[in-house]
Formats: C-alpha cells, sequence, structure tokens
C-alpha cells in the first residue's frame, strides 16, 4: 500500500473518531442504566458495555487517546535515544561503553515484563488522565534502549565518513557538524524508529491495560477496553464487543505497513 | 582475544548485567507507593504500642544498602528470601512454577516453529501471490497477546498454547521470510534450479545450511519473546506460572519474590543472547 493511501486511511480513522465524539449525545463516561449491555441500536449504534456506556464513543475515544498518547510517547523516546545513541557515538569512548552497557541492562529483562515492574511502582490510584500520563510517560522512558542502538549503529557509521574527517578539518565546529552534517543524515534512520515505536506502544499499552495497569477507569483505552472483554459476563452478547479489538488490529496494521513503507524508502 | 578470554569476557558482562537488574528492581520497589505498609498496622486488634513496634521493626529494613544486604544474604542461603505475599521461601514458590512456565514456554516455541517453518517454506518458494498468502501472519502480526487470549477467552476456542504459538509463528516467519527470500535468489541457488535440482535437495543443501546461524539466533529470540508474553498469557489464562507470579508480586509488592523472577528472566535473555550471537568464533577466527 502506498504511503500516502496509508495516511490518509489513518486520517480519516482519526476524523471519524473525532466526529463520533463531537457529535454523540454521550460523553465516554456516561452511563446509560436502561441499556446495560444493549445490542446495537438507533440509540447506541455499536451497543453498550455493562455498565450502560456508549460503545462506539468509547471506541472512538479510545482511537484517539490511544494514538496521540503513543505518538507523544514515540517522539519522546525517539529524542532520548537520538540524543544516546549519538552521545554514545560522538562522545568518550568510556561514556560510549557506560551507555550502550545501561541500554544492554534495560534489554536484558524482556520489555512487558520490565514495563509492567516499572508502571505497578508508580502510585495506581491517581487520577485517570494522571494515570494515563503516567502510562505513556513508562512507555517513553523505557522504549529508548533499542532505537538508540539502532541510532548509535547508524551515528558510528558517519563518524569515520570522508566528509565528516573533512567538515572536521575544515573547523566546523561539534555543534555546526551535528546540525549541518549528523541529523540530516540520521533523518532517514529517525523517522522509521518513530514509526516502529507507534504501534509498539499502542500493543504494550493494551497488554498493560490488560493487565489492569494501563489508563484508569472511566478513561477509555484499548487496554481497558480489553480488560473489560475479560469479563464472564459478555460471552453471549453480541459481536459488537469485539468492535474495539478490531478496530485496534486495524490501527495496528495502518501504522505497521506506513513503518514498513518508510523504513524500505528509507 | 583468545576464546578463553571472550567467554570471560561475555560471562562478566551477563554477571554485571544480572547485578544490574536485581539493584534496579530493589531501587524500583524500594521507592514504590506502599512497599512499607505493614498489613499489620491495619489490624485493628494491635495496641498503639505493637503497632509502634513494628514500625520500628521495619525501621532498620527501609535503607537501600540494608534490603540489598538482606537479599544477598537470603541468595547465599540458599531460599532466596522469603515471600512477603505468601510466607514461603521463594525458592518453593518459583520452583514450582518454572517448571509450569518452562513447559508451556517449550509448547508455545515448538509450536510457533513448526507452524512458521511450515508455511514459510512453500510461501517463499512462491514466485507470486507471497504477500496474499502471508497475510494471516501479517494480521497475526498486529493482534496484541492480551487481544489474542482474550479472543481465545470469548470464544472459548484454544489455550495459552495456541496463542502462544500463534505469536512466535507470527514473528518469525516475518523474519523467516526475509530471510528464505533472500535465499531463493541468490546466485547458487538459481544455479542449483538450473540444474535441475528438486525443492527438497535445494532446502536440505544449499537453504537450511546457509542459514543455520541466522536461524539459531532466531530461535534464542524467539524464546525472548515468548518470555516477554508469558506475563499476560498466564494471568488472562490464570496459569500458575513464573509469569501470574511476577503479576501478583509487582502488585503486591513482594520484593524477594520480584527480585528472584527478575533475575531469572535477565538470567535466560542473556543465556539466550549468549548463544545467537557468534562474537567467540568470530574472535577466535
Amino acid at each position: 500500500m502506498s504511503k500516502r493511501i496509508t495516511v490518509a486511511i489513518l486520517l480519516l480513522l482519526v476524523l471519524g473518531a473525532w466526529l463520533t465524539i463531537r457529535f454523540a449525545r454521550y460523553n465516554y463516561a456516561f452511563q446509560d442504566r436502561e441499556a446495560i449491555m444493549a445490542p446495537s441500536t438507533t440509540e447506541h449504534w455499536a451497543g453498550t458495555d455493562e455498565l450502560g456506556r456508549d460503545r462506539m464513543v468509547r471506541v472512538a475515544a479510545a482511537i484517539l487517546i490511544g494514538l496521540s498518547g503513543a505518538t507523544a510517547a514515540a517522539a519522546i523516546t525517539t529524542g532520548i535515544a537520538a540524543c544516546i545513541g549519538m552521545l554514545a557515538a560522538f562522545g568518550p569512548r568510556a561514556l560510549e561503553s557506560v551507555l550502550m552497557f545501561l541500554s544492554d541492562a534495560f534489554l536484558s529483562l524482556p520489555w512487558l515484563f520490565l514495563l509492567m515492574m516499572t508502571r505497578s511502582l508508580l502510585p495506581l490510584t491517581a487520577s485517570p488522565p494522571q494515570t494515563a500520563i503516567a502510562t505513556f510517560l513508562v512507555l517513553a522512558a523505557l522504549g529508548w534502549p533499542a532505537c538508540a542502538r539502532a541510532i548509535w549503529r547508524g551515528a558510528t557509521d558517519l563518524r569515520s565518513t570522508e566528509w565528516m574527517i573533512q567538515g572536521r578539518a575544515g573547523g566546523l565546529r561539534d555543534r555546526q557538524l551535528m546540525r549541518l552534517h549528523i541529523v540530516p543524515h540520521l533523518r532517514p534512520l529517525l523517522l522509521p524508529q518513530f514509526l516502529i515505536c507507534v504501534p509498539a506502544f499502542l500493543v504494550a499499552e493494551a497488554n498493560l491495560g490488560a493487565l489492569g495497569l494501563g489508563v484508569g477507569e472511566p478513561m477509555p483505552s484499548w487496554g481497558a477496553m480489553l480488560l473489560e472483554l475479560d469479563n464472564s459476563t459478555l460471552i453471549g452478547g453480541s459481536y459488537w464487543v469485539y468492535l474495539p479489538i478490531a478496530l485496534l488490529v486495524v490501527v495496528l496494521l495502518i501504522l505497521e505497513s506506513l513503518s514498513t513503507e518508510v523504513e524500505t524508502h528509507a | 582475544m583468545s576464546l578463553p578470554g571472550a567467554i570471560a569476557t561475555r560471562v562478566g558482562r551477563t554477571f554485571l548485567l544480572m547485578v544490574f537488574a536485581a539493584a534496579g528492581t530493589i531501587l524500583l520497589v524500594r521507592f514504590a507507593p506502599g512497599f512499607f505498609s505493614d498489613s499489620r498496622e491495619m489490624d485493628a486488634r494491635y495496641a498503639q504500642a505493637a503497632q509502634s513496634e513494628i514500625t520500628a521493626e521495619n525501621g532498620p529494613r527501609q535503607s537501600v544498602a540494608s534490603i540489598a544486604t538482606h537479599e544477598f544474604r537470603s541468595w547465599l542461603s540458599g531460599d532466596f528470601g522469603e515471600s512477603r505475599q505468601y510466607h514461603v521461601p521463594v525458592r518453593e514458590l518459583v520452583g514450582a512454577r518454572v517448571r509450569v512456565s518452562a513447559f508451556l514456554l517449550a509448547q508455545g516455541v515448538g509450536f510457533g516453529w513448526m507452524l512458521a517453518v511450515g508455511a514459510v517454506l512453500p510461501i517463499s518458494a512462491l514466485r507470486s501471490n507471497r504477500i496474499l498468502w502471508g497475510l494471516p501472519f501479517t494480521l497475526l502480526l498486529a493482534v496484541p497477546t492480551a487481544a489474542m487470549a482474550t479472543v481465545c477467552i470469548l470464544a472459548g476456542i484454544g489455550g495459552p498454547v495456541l496463542v502462544l504459538s500463534l505469536l512466535v509463528a507470527a514473528r518469525e516467519f516475518k523474519f523467516l521470510r526475509g530471510m528464505l527470500e533472500r535465499a531463493w535468489r541468490s546466485p547458487h541457488l538459481l544455479q542449483g534450479r538450473a540444474q535441475g535440482l528438486s525443492p527438497r535437495a535445494l532446502v536440505s543443501l544449499h537453504i537450511i545450511p546457509n542459514v543455520a546461524s541466522q536461524l539459531c539466533a532466531l530461535t534464542t529470540l524467539s524464546i525472548v519473546t515468548a518470555l516477554g508474553a508469558l506475563v499476560p498469557i498466564e494471568v488472562i489464562f490464570t496459569v500458575p506460572g513464573v509469569g501470574q507470579l511476577a503479576w501478583s508480586a509487582v502488585m503486591n509488592r513482594d520484593l524477594p519474590v520480584l527480585v528472584a523472577v527478575s533475575l531469572l528472566m535477565a538470567c535466560v535473555v542473556a543465556v539466550a543472547g549468549m548463544i545467537s550471537t557468534r562474537d567467540f568464533t568470530l574472535g577466535t577466527a
């Protein structure tokens, strides 16, 4: 799929989610006590959950919250990784060893286990927006090691290029070298790293949420909705209960396709 | 670097990583809110004086150094400390669950690999529609572990082994396909095809020997992938394994169990990493 089509589909999805929330009669936390676990009706197009909350509105809000949180976290993580990768590549040897050891140390534990451990040790009884911020900040803070390694690898290749030596011999300062030569050359590496992080963070949030460590109720998120689904009372309900998972898979497929496309052309 | 030197460096680095993992876990838990709360402090039957004694009793254990020393001593004694949550030695707690998780891991990785290899061999040899045939795996790759497990429970089909197998198969299929597609396009294979070698002979004589070392690295990576997925799978399917124990330990600030599980996981990842890299042979060549 071409990059433009993928971006267009993603934007349409986001626009659809925004319009759903904008023109919905209820907000995502409103509980319609007369319509508990209701099937699809004209009032609730995708039915309601076990608390009578409109599923369509909640899924739309989850799309916006998930995508904005994951995008922000991916931007932060890519920024941290770029700084660490470049510091390791262009700094003193000792610093390089320390930073790469640090990234290895973070990579020595399975990603989800590390996330779960860190997230659970932060306050769990905060307000829903605070839990959302904490969840995505944890993702941003722990997502950098693999990304930093890739950037370090790319930057070390640049270190010994002829034009870098020429630039140094020509008297360019480190800051000028960074701005004029290194960052523009690393940009094709940074963008795919950022795009890889976005779906990875969405998946991580969904998994964390399913363990009860994601965004707090009543704020909707993919993870919170998976946790809702993991409830025996839903068995035998309408097929609309699968809507959050179906849309999550669609969003992830779009993002994976976009990152693959960019990576291939980088 | 000589082979013993390379091994010593690698083992030393692994040891340092494990110390780092243990220290990180202790620091995280020590500063987590609620770590010092003692259930006895909530018990109304304890008089004020008794509660003061309980607080004083916990006092010396509050510094990071004393916690680390206590943990280290419990490791030296061989019981790895006592679980704060279950009040049993951590060795007993982890030992029983390691078997359950190891069995699940072995089944998941084994079936996942069988599925991935079984699908990738014919698909990579196709000349057209390769993307279409690989679509189920691409789709599986986009499904988070927790979502897959939840769907299995809702639909009443499959179990932890199926979810783990599908997860491993989807990940490995992606890498294997790339690897085999490159192998099929290589000049010596084209030559073999032109000479009329059968696909079976091409796979056994040319492809497998060429990709064997990469397969070894991939196998160890799939163990790491499966290890990470153990937590949501065991929690959602209520499998009494290490993943579920880890989840329960983090929710209850059970430091001795957490340190033991962290070290166990770090050890498995480090050993897997050591096996997958070929630095020893490259260094001595």
